[in-house]
């Protein structure tokens, strides 16, 4: 089946960043099931940045919770940088995803108590990290917000807290970012610059970005597409553009008929 | 407007549980202190039990108003901050101020009108309690019945209707005034500094409990048993008066306190912030706190000094001083459990209300533990502040009454007697807070924010 394979050949010296084996995720209580995550099987390879697309309820959001352990596969492994997201605590899961991994939210997510400078810093100081404010100044700087540091928050505009949050995320140089809808509440302009951040992610310090939308513009910035329908990937594409993307997600409702039908299902 | 109001209520019943809790025992307090007045309008009531019976209802039935219109407005404060959102998001979508004023202000009232009359019936058997305490005690004739009638009835539903009206009118100016994008922003992030009327507040109250501290001291000197009239109001005066200015109060301790806090990593870091920027809530939290050790000091130390002065004369006991006895701890009693609850709900509903708060900084990687770390030191500075504030509260009644019976500003009675309200005042806070707080992390993160 598409995508069931490696995203990409891993090329580079990394390896691989992210695999799924036979994940599936299932919610309600035993009569009343939904599977929202149908066997997911991926790998995605360092340094690579790909976007997960899908109707409504394909499951993308609960894919993406899975991998960034945030969420509890019912069946399936994931593994995120070569280590298997163990079962266990949720203390144990707040550990293993503060070392690898880095999340961007639609809703920013910061803590509005909090400065811009004290949010960025919060992830090493909770993980009983040296805070290198130079650092965190300089990641802040990246995103365009080095003269903000004091702001609140409720200060900024939804663009401004996006970058935060990004700044944020990436504050503890985590091996995979994932975005869930990141742009999801910004304007285009706004958008753009998000996007453009996470590219830079990918390309200059070589991390890796798996990133949930359902913009066919946010997706062309991507390296590689993985469309998803009914909790299963049914599609991958490599170097994506809007026009393309848009034109699968048209079809995207046939051409999982037409599988079932050769399927035999 | 009033329409949604209604709706409001039936469908979201607990969001107003707080505020109905403490309407409902105030209405009952109320009403139970007022059918003495009906009592002593009886027939045959004369001379010194219908004194006592009047002065019962005005004293008690006085600073029960008091408590109940401070309960209700910071119960109602607190909802309304809560829905902050919910109101940004009606002006958003055209609700004018004066119609959000009308749908809190009706939410209020109704309220108030369900819980004076579910009142009624415990009141009435308070009430005859307390004719029943009086009869004992010999200080009302056995054969003067109690009488729950309209003055109970007019007073205690009138009392509670207008006392949660006007604290839901002030609340709702203070939420209506707000534009549209501030009130958004306003959700987050809240004003620090304290307001003008909360500084006159506070001066009143305390300059109420200083009178009444040197009244005690100096005109009642000698005059026995009364001393205790004057003496009593001066710490539920002082006490109120520090809740009015907690505000500041909180962010003075916050500051000298940062440094040790933030010895304890993250979860001190946070704590540190979230008392510094959310004095507001914070505030509401502590108020219960400070009545609560207050009343509950003051006047167990003012009981156990008349004991001891009554002992040091050699007298034994009379019927009347047994009375004022026991009826000294009933009210203790009230309102111990009045603040106790109102502690409670507010703590309740004030960690709830951040579930969201939790949930973000879990996604942040914070584990629960973390969380519950920060809550627990939040709490016991909360507890700090409120036991120390409640104790200079108290000394307002205990040292003036101390000088005026026994020539000594020292108290008598244990040390025990402080020990245990403040081991109560801890135990309620600590339980009420980490309690609520565990369950609020025990939803899954996602969940949590999204919601």
């Amino acid at each position: 089946m598409l995508g069931r394979k490696a995203a990409r050949p891993a090329g580079d010296a990394g390896g691989e960043a992210l695999r799924l084996e036979g994940v599936r995720r299932v919610y309600g209580p035993e009569g009343n099931q939904v599977v929202a995550l149908d066997g997911v099987s991926l790998s995605l390879p360092v340094g690579s940045f790909t976007a997960v697309m899908g109707p409504s309820g394909s499951g993308k959001s609960t894919l993406l919770q899975c991998a960034a352990g945030l969420d509890r596969p019912t069946a399936g492994r994931v593994f995120v940088d070569g280590a298997e997201l163990a079962g266990g605590s949720e203390a144990a899961l707040t550990k293993f995803r503060r070392q690898r991994i880095g999340f961007v939210f639609q809703q920013f997510n910061l803590l509005p108590t909090l400065t811009v400078m004290q949010n960025v810093t919060l992830p090493l100081k909770l993980a009983g990290r040296k805070v290198d404010r130079r650092r965190a100044q300089e990641v802040l700087e990246r995103v365009g917000l080095g003269d903000r540091l004091d702001h609140l928050p409720s200060e900024l505009s939804g663009g401004q807290q996006q970058r935060v949050a990004i700044a944020r995320a990436l504050v503890t140089e985590p091996r995979v970012v994932f975005g869930d809808e990141p742009t999801g509440a910004l304007d285009t302009r706004s958008a753009r610059a998000v996007l453009a951040l996470l590219q830079e992610a990918v390309r200059v310090y070589g991390q890796t970005v798996v990133m949930v939308t359902h913009d066919p513009v946010a997706a062309a910035h991507a390296d590689a597409v993985l469309y998803l329908a009914d909790g299963r990937i049914v599609g991958y594409q490599q170097a994506p553009t809007a026009e393309t993307v848009a034109e699968r997600m048209t079809h995207l409702a046939d051409e999982v008929e037409r599988q079932r039908i050769t399927a035999g299902v | 407007m009033f329409g949604l109001a209604m709706r409001s209520l039936r469908k979201r019943a607990g969001a107003f549980g707080a505020s109905f809790l403490s309407m409902f025992l105030g209405a009952t307090i109320l009403m139970a202190f007022a059918s003495m007045l009906d009592t002593a309008t009886g027939d045959g009531v004369t001379g010194t039990a219908r004194e006592t019976l009047v002065t019962m209802a005005s004293v008690v039935g006085g600073w029960g108003l008091i408590l109940v219109v401070f309960a209700v407005t910071s119960t109602l404060t607190l909802s309304v901050r809560q829905r902050a959102a919910e109101m940004a998001l009606l002006k958003s979508v055209g609700a004018t101020p004066a119609q959000i004023g009308r749908m809190i202000v009706g939410e209020a009232a109704g309220v108030a009108v369900a819980a004076g009359l579910l009142a009624i019936v415990p009141a009435a058997l308070a009430g005859r309690g307390i004719v029943g305490l009086l009869h004992d005690t010999g200080q009302v004739p056995a054969d003067v019945p109690h009488a729950f009638g309209p003055i109970a009835v007019s007073m205690g539903l009138g009392i509670t209707f207008v006392s949660a009206t006007a604290a839901a009118l002030i609340t709702a100016r203070r939420a209506a005034r707000v534009r549209v994008a501030e009130s958004m922003a306003d959700a987050a992030a809240e004003k620090t500094r304290l307001s003008r009327k909360r500084i006159a507040g506070g001066a009143l109250c305390l300059l109420l409990a200083t009178y009444a501290a040197v009244l005690t001291c100096t005109l009642m000197k000698g005059k026995g048993t009364d001393a205790m009239a004057s003496a009593g109001q001066a710490d539920i005066a002082a006490a109120i008066g520090f809740a009015f200015l907690a505000p500041a109060i909180i962010r003075g301790v916050t500051a000298l306190l940062a440094a040790p806090l933030r010895a304890f990593g993250a979860a001190g870091d946070l704590a540190v912030t979230t008392l510094r920027r959310r004095t507001g809530a914070m505030s509401a939290a502590v108020t219960p706190i400070i009545l609560f050790t207050g009343t509950a000091v003051g006047t167990l130390y003012l009981q156990a000094t008349e004991n001891a002065a009554t002992d040091a004369a050699g007298l034994s006991k009379t019927a009347d001083q047994k009375g004022v006895e026991t009826l000294n701890l009933v009210v203790i009693g009230m309102v111990v459990v009045f603040t106790a609850i109102m502690l409670v709900n507010t703590l309740l509903a004030a960690t709830a209300h951040r579930r969201r708060e939790f949930a973000q900084a879990r996604l942040t990687g914070a584990t629960p533990g973390q969380v519950l770390g920060t809550v627990a030191l939040e709490s016991a500075v909360l507890t700090v502040i409120g036991v120390a504030c409640g104790t200079v509260a108290s000394v307002f009644t205990i040292v003036p009454f101390g000088i005026a019976r026994m020539d000594s500003p020292t108290p008598d009675g244990s040390v025990w007697i402080f020990i245990g309200v403040v081991a109560l005042a801890v135990v309620l806070t600590g339980a009420t807070t980490l309690g609520s707080a565990r369950r609020a992390v025990r939803v899954p993160a996602v969940e949590a924010v999204a919601a």
